[in-house]
């Protein structure tokens, strides 16, 4: 009698427990309203978390890139990394975002409902390390590239063919030329920085630049000293010279060769800009304390800056040395629009025209200035990316799927064992809620692998249930009673169903432990499922019985 | 009471030569379509790594067309696939695999998305799902879901050791190995992709049947304490006769949560649900003609010192003088 009723208090108690875990709850989440500006939304709902393959969005590895430069400590360099993504997210407005290390050199970044794959890539990835060159006024390259041009002849570095069908630029030198006259005087208008560039043309003659060679071919003289235009389709050929070793060496000393982010279209193609710059910064972003997107209606889209007042000076004074020259802007060695010219000296402030960019761009620049450059460049070793439609398409059919999958359990469970097949159905209920309530106090992530465990728990979780009623069913059938078969019945089953799910759990925690993303939400769910299941199958199912028991004293029959 | 095979006696453990035969063809189909699609299994871009793309179009449309669009862009190799209905198609271009934009710092997905949007219209696409996986995290990912495989095994067999014998372990794992490459020639005879979902289909596979297993072991462990005349084979036989109803019914709950994943629950999760279908059956199977045969076969062959299991060693006792050691143990 008192055993039921401490039975009665323990099922009252956990019914309690788990009703509270899944009591849907306030959040406070930050999103950025289609203004830009950061929000604080209150949002209610249960604690039940969905995995970025059900609600939509974006998970990311990220690794370090030595590609470029030799990075001695991984391990550190991910630890620097990891906070200046933390900031740059924060900034960015994503409701709970993960970011984390895994293993010693990867960073993890899961953005849920995040849509547009690319801005978050480049907030993530930008290595926003800003520096102020003055571009070279030497002619430097002019004046090297004969000799560059017999590096890549003598290493045979330019394509058999060099003129490749379709690209009229190489061995045709002079039709080039014409082409940008012609362009400069056929499209006065067609974009401020063609006007700019034709001003510059007419002072400084570019025509001496064909001499012939690989190289010189494909590059030709821009608006402004230092800029150089190189068609589109030739910029993978020209990178991969400016990338080789000896090109390197015979580059002119405390020079670089910058590519631009502007393209230009003259006489309908397109060109982009190259820039050869002086190698030491007059400053970089390492003094910027704040920097705010903006627009104006001559520049468009801008990003303002500010610096401390020990940057402010420094750049007070080298932009004073270097009035009349052009100081090319350059983010992660990449130029930002096209250099401007410096009228006087600057000081703490400045500003970064964003070119034909929209608004957003310049927000994500103005964040990731702000957040700091990241300690080593990166590189995305794995991209996932779920739309949202998906993700609400997976959930209903998930849904679906689970409730036919119960319905269809409870079907053969109460066809073929009556009464205490309904027992066990009750239990079921149970089940369900006691697993959901798992998942919520552990914080786990429901994936779509997860739903399918969970329908497959399912099934498997009246496995118990069978098994005891298997036993009883014997137990009856030696001529026991009711009362001492159920006992018999229960006690027999237990080692069975003890072992079984033991090794199955096993089994989970090895996935969990190996596992990644969907499959780790699959392991967590498999697990809540089993311990449930043994609740509910065997404790509960049990005080089903003594209820019932008591209320039909002296039974004879059992319906099972 | 509704009761089905009830109080049954079959001699399962007759028949253990013709269903070793029957699974080792199965298995040999399996092997020889791997070796004849040369490349073997169809792993999927988290193993491969690569980038794969879920779209959805407006209306419905041909691979045809699909490749049409991406050979222009420079993917004439990427796989084309239906993705459940004619309007979603998933497209996926191995790492080789660069398209002609590639040096303008155009993305795999960028370039592919921009194809089908230029060929099909920027609103009659719509790019649902985007995957990129790089090479080194594929290889990582291999290797794991490997150690996985393996640390479960390891660990089964410790525990198995621990609650009942080592022979019994053996058994199990044995069993358990058979359900994975009759899984695997099931996946190579549907040419379904190998991903990380169906390793882990695989894996909860390799629980269900050992949970079959474990609970027909469970039955022969308590059959002989009990102080009955019988041989050991007929303690196995009476031991599947008895947990055949718990089977079946199990058997059958299971199926039909598999069926309503395989049926209803969307294109994602269906090979999934494929292997899970196939390894309910073949985890049963394996229960009874893998596990309890070659558990009746280990017994014989490496018999317990006396006092080690006093109940084993009469049952191999009336064994011997049934003199059905022989049949068993012939090789």
């Amino acid at each position: 009698m008192s055993n039921l009723k401490w039975r009665l208090i323990g099922i009252g108690g956990l019914t309690v427990l788990a009703a509270f875990l899944l009591f849907p709850r306030n959040k406070t989440v930050q999103q950025r309203g289609s203004d830009g500006v950061l929000r604080e939304t209150v949002q209610r709902h249960v604690p039940l978390r969905y995995g970025l393959d059900l609600q939509g969005g974006m998970h990311l590895a990220l690794e370090v890139d030595d590609s470029k430069q030799v990075v001695a400590n991984k391990s550190e360099a991910i630890d620097r990394a990891l906070k200046t993504v933390r900031n740059r997210i924060e900034g960015f407005g994503v409701s709970e975002p993960v970011i984390q290390k895994a293993g010693s050199d990867r960073i993890i970044v899961e953005l849920p409902g995040i849509a547009d794959q690319d801005r978050a890539l480049a907030v993530v990835q930008n290595q926003a390390f800003l520096e102020f060159k003055i571009t070279d006024e030497t002619q430097a390259l002019e004046r090297v590239l004969p000799r560059l041009d017999a590096i890549i002849k003598d290493k045979k570095l330019a394509p058999a063919t060099a003129s490749t069908p379709g690209t009229p630029t190489p061995g045709a030198p002079k039709g080039l030329q014409g082409l940008l006259t012609s362009a400069d005087s056929g499209k006065p208008d067609s974009s401020k920085k063609v006007a700019a560039a034709k001003t510059d043309t007419t002072s400084k003659d570019s025509l001496q630049l064909n001499a012939g060679g690989a190289l010189s071919n494909l590059i030709q003289q821009g608006g402004m000293s230092g800029e150089y235009f190189v068609e589109t389709a030739n910029v993978a050929t020209v990178d991969r010279f400016f990338t080789d070793s000896s090109v390197k060496a015979a580059l002119p000393p405390a020079r670089e060769v910058l590519w631009g982010t502007d393209s230009t279209v003259m006489g309908g193609r397109t060109y982009k800009s190259l820039y050869v710059v002086d190698s030491r910064p007059i400053i970089t972003g390492e003094f910027l304390v704040d920097a705010k997107p903006n627009t104006s209606p001559l520049e468009g889209t801008i990003v303002q800056f500010k610096m401390n007042n020990v940057g402010g000076r420094r750049f007070r004074n080298e932009t004073g040395k270097h009035v009349g020259d052009y100081m090319a802007i350059v983010l992660d060695k990449r130029v930002m629009g096209r250099p401007p010219v410096i009228q006087s000296a600057i000081g703490t402030d400045g500003q970064i025209t964003m070119g034909g960019k929209d608004l957003a761009a310049a927000q994500d620049l103005a964040l990731v200035l702000r957040a700091g450059a990241l300690p080593v460049p990166l590189k995305v070793a794995e991209i996932r990316s779920i739309g949202p439609s998906l993700g609400q398409d997976s959930i209903n059919k998930g849904m679906r799927a689970a409730i036919i999958a119960v319905a269809l359990v409870v079907l053969v469970m109460v066809v073929y064992y009556r009464l205490s097949g309904l027992l066990a159905v009750g239990a079921l209920a149970f089940y369900v809620l006691f697993t959901l309530a798992t998942l919520a106090g552990f914080d786990a992530v429901l994936t779509l692998p997860g739903i399918a465990g969970f329908v497959l728990s399912i099934g498997i979780a009246v496995d118990a249930n069978v098994l005891i009623f298997e036993r009883i069913r014997e137990e009856l059938d030696r001529g026991k009673t009711v009362r001492t078969a159920i006992d018999e019945g229960f006690k027999h089953a237990m080692p069975a169903i003890i072992d079984s799910n033991v090794s199955t759990i096993l089994t989970a925690a090895v996935l969990y432990q190996y596992g990644t993303g969907p499959v780790k939400g699959f392991a967590v769910t498999l697990i809540a499922g089993i311990v449930a299941s043994l609740i509910s199958a065997i404790f509960i199912v049990r005080t089903f019985y003594l209820l019932w028991l008591q209320r039909t004293r002296g039974t004879q029959t059992l319906s099972i | 009471m509704l009761r089905i095979l009830h109080g049954t006696h079959y001699d399962f453990i007759k028949w253990w030569k013709h269903m070793a035969i029957l699974t080792a063809i199965w298995i040999a189909i399996g092997l020889v379509l791997f070796f004849a699609r040369g490349r073997g299994f169809n792993y999927s871009i988290e193993f491969t790594g690569g980038t794969l793309m879920q779209a959805q179009f407006a209306k419905a449309t041909t691979d045809d067309e699909v490749r049409g669009a991406l050979t222009q862009a420079g993917f004439p190799h990427a796989e084309i696939q239906q993705f459940g209905s004619p309007v979603d198609y998933t497209v996926r271009a191995r790492p080789e695999e660069q398209g002609t934009t590639v040096a303008a710092g155009d993305s795999t997905s960028k370039q592919i998305e921009r194809a089908l949007k230029a060929h099909f219209g920027d609103t009659n696409v719509r790019i649902v799902r985007t995957e990129f996986v790089g090479p080194r995290v594929g290889e990582e990912l291999r290797r794991n879901a490997l150690i996985a495989i393996l640390i479960s095994f390891g660990v089964t067999l410790i525990y198995l050791a621990i609650r009942f014998e080592w022979r019994f372990g053996v058994a199990a794992v044995v069993a358990t190995a058979h359900d994975i490459l009759t899984t695997l020639a099931f996946i190579m005879m549907l040419h379904l992709e190998i991903s990380l979902t169906v390793v882990a289909a695989i894996l909860t596979v390799i629980g269900y049947s050992l949970n079959d297993t474990i609970i027909i072991f469970d039955r022969v462990r308590e059959n002989l304490k009990k102080q009955r005349k019988e041989s050991l084979r007929d303690v196995m036989n009476r031991s599947i006769n008895e947990t055949l109803p718990r089977s079946i019914m199990t058997h059958a709950t299971t199926l039909a949560a598999t069926l309503a994943l395989l049926l209803f629950a969307g294109e994602v999760i269906r090979p999934f649900s494929w292997v899970m279908a196939f390894g309910i059956f073949t985890g049963t199977f394996s229960s009874i003609y893998v596990a309890t045969a070659l558990l009746l076969y280990i017994e014989q062959r490496w018999p317990r010192r006396s006092g080690e299991s006093k109940g084993t060693a009469r049952a191999l006792a009336e064994d011997r003088r049934q003199g059905r050691a022989d049949k068993m143990a012939t090789r």
